[in-house]
């Protein structure tokens, strides 16, 4: 007998508009938090004790904030919005005012993608000025490292993960593309490794596990490709996963690598276990397409929360499979 | 001067002599030559000086008494004198040689006459169990079947028969917990078939010699232990072995045939049920049987009547074979279609449809299918008008009917009577829903699979011991298999438990629709009524429900127009769950406007031109709206107010654990405190307001208005049968639910003066309707204006409820009477 479905267990509501972009700040000190990165501009920061919005920030003059992330602790926060910058901010002592901004020029939709080098070092992929580009950078410093211009017709670039193997010297970056390719570039080379047509349609998301090397994206189709990195870095194509509607907006896999999670536009959460993608829950709460998913760092495994943000302006925080003893009764 | 006598005088002196010695002798060497000189006449041995002449006057005339004296003499000192060997020897020798008719009734009687535990009969039993382990039955029927003996009385005759066919039960009388396994029945009518057979194999053999045989006494024996009960044991062994030897062999077949001829009639009926239960294939049967059913009327009876139209309690399997009997030879052919005839008119009787069980229904329907499809085209050809009077007559009767079960088997059974008649024309093509029973009843419509072949099972052994021993060796590698498949099984399941994560449940994961549902009440209601969308009436239809629970206001302006609407609604668009989507819109909408509504109902209900369907679903909305008026108010919140819920409760990151930790707490805290007394742990339940009662008037005095008042398309009180019993019901449970209303003492009188009128009503299901009402009736009026209002009443009822429990003791269905009859005495 399955169990019935969850429901979530609470609902932040307030935003006032679509959330585009949750990152949870709970790795250290107390109260956790959650960012949320509204289609108006604002960037919201949750107390999850108290559950009311702590602060709120505009920096991006009205445009839709796209990607929110923390640089070395949560008082250094960096977000992305269609104004075409990535903001730099200091939270510390209850400041919030914008420290850094950086100009892309990407009028799309693609998030960036974040990657620490060394203490107090990053590299920021975001998307750049030309459709297909993909620019890196340094941060803090703002030098610019590489653009990745693929040599092929691809056409914009949707999405982009970008992660450090053990194996190879420099980084690696995947990029979803609009004609449905994914690519795998080196970056220290600036050559493309592989490539697959993963959908017939733009790649909406993706999400990748390095330690697995393995990886799953989504667009407008009723299914879900999932893939892996062979020995010699090339992309197989796996058995892709059937949905009940079409439409994936983003997909998160959680840290411990047990379950992934997708966000999908007919308004519900699909949960499936990572290792076989087998389905396991539906989260069925928000009322319109659910635009952006973020699991919870927190050290404590089982406070880690799902957060799905939606079209309907609120956000529900879910606990799911994150007890280990009682989930697998 | 010796030889000069006769030998019945000669042996006469010299059994005589040995008797005398006997019983005065105690000398061993004496009574061992005694014994001696008794055997001697029994075989001839090779210094044998006994003519076959005083062998043959010794075995008629002195056998039975010498073997008498020596069970008389059983504890004399002389039969201690002898050794084991040579008690075995000459003493059991006498009674195993001699003729094995007069041994077996010496040896019953003497079983039966001995005081039951003693060592003589100990010695008598082990003797009878070597008789029988020997083979001496065998010797007896064939000394029967020879011809000799034939001159002995029938009385004789009678009493070997009985004790040759009840000696289980004699032996198990006498011996009681001391008896042989080889004397019960288990064992017993196994062997006795087996020696049968070892009779009618010589018996075969014989006549290939030329030499005449009698089977009487064999076939008296078989049908002797049929009529007893003993047919299946008996048959067990013989049917399939005469199933293989008649194969090929005519003169088994012919052989068989006298057998079954020479049972006596009285016995032929268990004979033949036995039989046609243990063969297990029509042309089986029609090989061992002949044409017994053309010779015998018992036989003609029994198969073609008995069998099929008064027994109802064999399998399908004994059906097809009978009738695949019938069907097998030419000279039956006429048997066949007159069974059919028989059948058919069984099957669409009326009456019959009415008043017999309903096992008995569908044996008969099995029948009449079996026997349609064994019925050639040319057959069927001239047997078309009477199949169609019989199909259309029945198909009607069993419509008719208010069972369900009834009224599918009469699609089922019209369906491929139809079929089979038009060839090339029209069929009859009824919706039900199929089940077991219908699949099995059209499957009967494909004749049995020629191809299949019997078990070639060519050492039917007259030992079971060597099957029992293969049976084990055959069951070993399959449970090797078994094992592997297992071992095979398990790693991989191991590897397939994905994630120990246990899926949550993901039916509500439904596609979703592209257009909006309806947001207004008027917008349904125009959906419904005019549009051609099937996604925008299946979106309204869904809606209703909601939208009129949430604006009451709103619902009651449109109420009696949309009822209407949805009442004859039909279902355009097969849509998932029409039916239970439009009555949950409809009792909406009764009980938020329950006045208006139920006006409309109700008249609706007695007017003209609806449909059985559509005044069952009148009846259906009524009583479930009247349920959920009835009921206390309840928070019937959606998923939203539970998470509120939940949102208030729980405090942050409560884990996965549902438990509270208050309640945790609140546990433990229980656990450990003593309580000397137990006291109300439960609130009293809150008190809330009935909406009913004010209203339930409404829903039931109309329902009761026109009941008399015959229609063209609806006569209630005429054939539709249905419509009452439902409607009987209906108003029985609106009186159940008005208990504690003000208006329940006129209801109940009411509806006790209605069902009065229909008490003694022709279906059943009406008169079940008013056996509940009636109990509605006690059980909701308040007691005291029970006796006041309907004092002259309740004898007539009691009288009657008496009645039917006297009746219905009879037909099992007493718990439903005697409830009512228990309602009815709690009011004294």
């Amino acid at each position: 007998m399955a169990r019935p479905a969850p429901a979530p267990l609470y609902t932040l509501r307030g935003a006032g508009s679509p959330l585009n972009a949750l990152h949870f700040g709970c790795c250290e000190g107390d109260p956790p938090l959650l960012f949320s990165g509204s289609g108006q501009g604002s960037v919201h920061v949750w107390n999850l004790t108290t559950r009311r919005a702590e602060k709120v920030l505009e920096g991006h003059s009205g445009a839709s904030v796209t990607w929110l992330n923390t640089l070395h602790s949560r008082d250094t926060l960096i977000s992305q919005g269609r104004d075409m910058r990535v903001c730099l901010w200091d939270l510390a002592e209850g400041r919030g005012d914008v420290t850094d901004a950086l100009w892309t020029g990407s009028v799309g939709f693609c998030r960036c993608s974040l990657l620490e080098t060394g203490p107090g070092r990053w590299l920021l992929a975001h998307a750049g000025e030309a459709m297909e580009e993909v620019k890196i950078i340094e941060l803090p410093s703002k030098s610019p490292v590489c653009a990745l211009i693929p040599q092929a017709k691809l056409g914009m670039v949707m999405c982009i993960k970008l992660w450090q193997p053990d194996s190879s010297p420099g980084p690696l970056l995947l990029a979803g593309y609009e004609d449905g390719s994914l690519a795998l570039w080196d970056v220290s080379q600036r050559s493309v490794l592989s490539r697959a047509a993963a959908h017939p349609e733009p790649v909406m998301c993706l999400d990748f596990d390095p330690a697995g090397q393995r990886g799953i994206s989504g667009s407008s189709e009723k299914s879900l490709a999932s893939w892996m990195l062979d020995g010699q870095h090339r992309l197989q194509l796996q058995e892709p996963v059937a949905l009940v509607n079409p439409g994936i907006s983003q997909l998160c896999i959680r840290g411990d690598r047990k379950i992934v999670a997708s966000a999908g536009w007919d308004h519900r959460v699909r949960v499936f276990g990572w290792k076989k993608l087998r389905p396991l829950a539906v989260l069925q709460h928000h009322t319109d397409i659910v635009l952006s998913l973020a699991f919870s760092d927190h050290q404590d495994p089982r406070n880690r929360m799902l957060a799905a943000g939606s079209k309907d302006q609120r956000i529900s925080l879910w606990s799911i499979y994150n007890q280990g003893s009682s989930d697998t009764g | 001067m010796m030889q000069s006598l006769t030998p019945d005088v000669e042996v006469r002196l010299s059994v005589g002599q040995c008797v005398r010695t006997l019983t005065t002798s105690n000398e061993k060497e004496e009574v061992t030559k005694t014994l001696h000189t008794l055997t001697s006449y029994l075989d001839d041995g090779p210094q044998s000086t006994i003519t076959s002449a005083q062998r043959a006057e010794f075995s008629r005339a002195h056998y039975t008494r010498t073997l008498q004296f020596l069970i008389s003499n059983i504890n004399a000192d002389w039969l201690q004198l002898l050794t084991v060997a040579q008690c075995t020897e000459l003493w059991d020798g006498l009674f195993l040689r001699g003729p094995p008719d007069q041994t077996l009734l010496v040896l019953m009687d003497g079983i039966s006459s001995m005081s039951s535990p003693s060592a003589g009969l100990d010695r008598l039993v082990s003797i009878l169990e070597r008789f029988l382990q020997s083979g001496r039955l065998t010797v007896l029927l064939w000394t029967r079947c020879q011809g000799k003996g034939l001159s002995d009385s029938p009385q004789l005759r009678e009493t070997l028969l009985g004790r040759l066919v009840a000696l289980p039960d004699l032996t198990a009388n006498q011996l009681h917990h001391h008896n042989k396994t080889i004397f019960l029945p288990q064992q017993y009518y196994p062997l006795l078939a087996r020696d049968m057979l070892t009779v009618l194999e010589r018996t075969c053999q014989a006549l290939r010699d030329r030499k005449d045989c009698s089977l009487t006494f064999v076939a008296q024996a078989l049908g002797k232990a049929c009529v007893q009960g003993h047919s299946g044991l008996v048959f067990g062994v013989l049917a399939p072995r005469l199933s293989f030897c008649t194969r090929s062999d005519m003169v088994w077949q012919r052989v068989c045939w006298k057998l079954l001829e020479n049972v006596p009639e009285r016995w032929l009926e268990s004979v033949l049920t036995g039989m046609v239960q243990a063969v297990n294939r029509p042309d089986a049967l029609s090989r061992i049987m002949g044409n017994l059913v053309l010779k015998n009327k018992k036989a003609q009876f029994v198969i073609t009547h008995k069998l099929l139209l008064l027994q109802y309690k064999y399998e399908t399997r004994v059906l097809s074979i009978l009738l695949g009997y019938l069907a097998q030879d030419r000279e039956r052919r006429p048997l066949l279609i007159q069974v059919l005839r028989s059948l058919c008119q069984a099957w669409a009787n009326p009456s019959a449809v009415r008043h017999t069980p309903l096992e008995q229904q569908l044996y008969v329907s099995r029948a009449l299918l079996l026997c349609v499809g064994l019925l050639s085209d040319a057959e069927l050809q001239d047997l078309r008008s009477e199949l169609l009077q019989c199909m259309l007559g029945g198909m009607q009767s069993h419509l008719d009917s208010s069972v369900v079960r009834v009224r599918r088997m009469g699609m089922v059974v019209g369906e491929c009577l139809s079929s089979r008649m038009d060839v090339n024309g029209a069929k009859l093509k009824f919706e039900y829903e199929h089940d077991e029973e219908t699949k099995e009843l059209l499957s009967l419509m494909t004749p049995l699979s020629e191809e299949e072949t019997e078990p070639l099972d060519d050492r039917l052994d007259l030992s079971q011991d060597v099957k029992g021993q293969t049976v084990p060796s055959q069951a070993v590698p399959s449970q090797a298999a078994s094992v592997a498949q297992k071992s095979g099984a398990d790693p991989d399941s191991e590897l397939d438990s994905d994630d120990e994560l246990t899926p949550y449940d993901m039916s509500a994961d439904q596609e979703m629709s592209q257009a909006a549902p309806p947001r207004y009440l008027r917008d349904c209601l125009e959906a419904v009524l005019s549009s051609e969308d099937p996604v925008r009436v299946d979106l309204s239809l869904r809606a209703i429900e909601g939208l009129v629970r949430k604006n009451t206001s709103t619902a009651r302006e449109v109420s009696v127009e949309l009822s209407k609407v949805l009442l004859h609604m039909e279902d355009r668009y097969n849509t998932v769950g029409f039916l239970s989507l439009r009555q949950a819109a409809m009792v909406a909408l009764t009980v938020t406007d329950s006045v208006p509504v139920t006006e409309y109902l109700t008249t609706e209900f007695y007017s003209m031109n609806y449909s059985i369907r559509q005044r069952l679903d009148i009846l259906e909305v009524l009583i479930m709206s009247a349920q959920e008026l009835s009921q206390p108010i309840t928070d019937k919140g959606g998923p939203s107010k539970a998470i509120q819920r939940v949102t208030i409760d729980t405090p942050l990151y409560p884990g996965d654990d549902p438990i509270h930790w208050r309640q945790v707490v609140e546990r433990r805290i229980q656990s450990k405190t003593k309580r000397l007394s137990k006291g109300v742990t439960h609130p009293p339940a809150k008190p809330t307001p009935n909406r009913y009662a004010p209203v339930a008037g409404h829903f039931f005095f109309p329902l009761l208005r026109n009941y008399d008042r015959p229609q063209v398309t609806f006569d209630l009180l005429g054939s539709d049968h249905l419509v009452l019993g439902r409607l009987i019901h209906t108003l029985g449970l609106l009186m159940h639910l008005s208990v504690n209303a003000p208006v329940a003492t006129q209801m109940g009188r009411a509806l006790l003066d209605f069902v009065w009128a229909v008490r003694y009503h022709v279906d059943q299901m009406v008169r079940r309707g008013v056996l509940f009402a009636v109990c509605s009736v006690f059980l909701s009026m308040p007691s005291q204006s029970l006796l006041v209002e309907l004092s002259d009443q309740l004898f007539e009822t009691r009288a009657w409820l008496a009645g039917m429990t006297r009746r219905m003791w009879l037909k099992r269905a007493q718990s439903r009477c005697s409830c009512s009859c228990s309602v009815c005495v709690n009011l004294r």
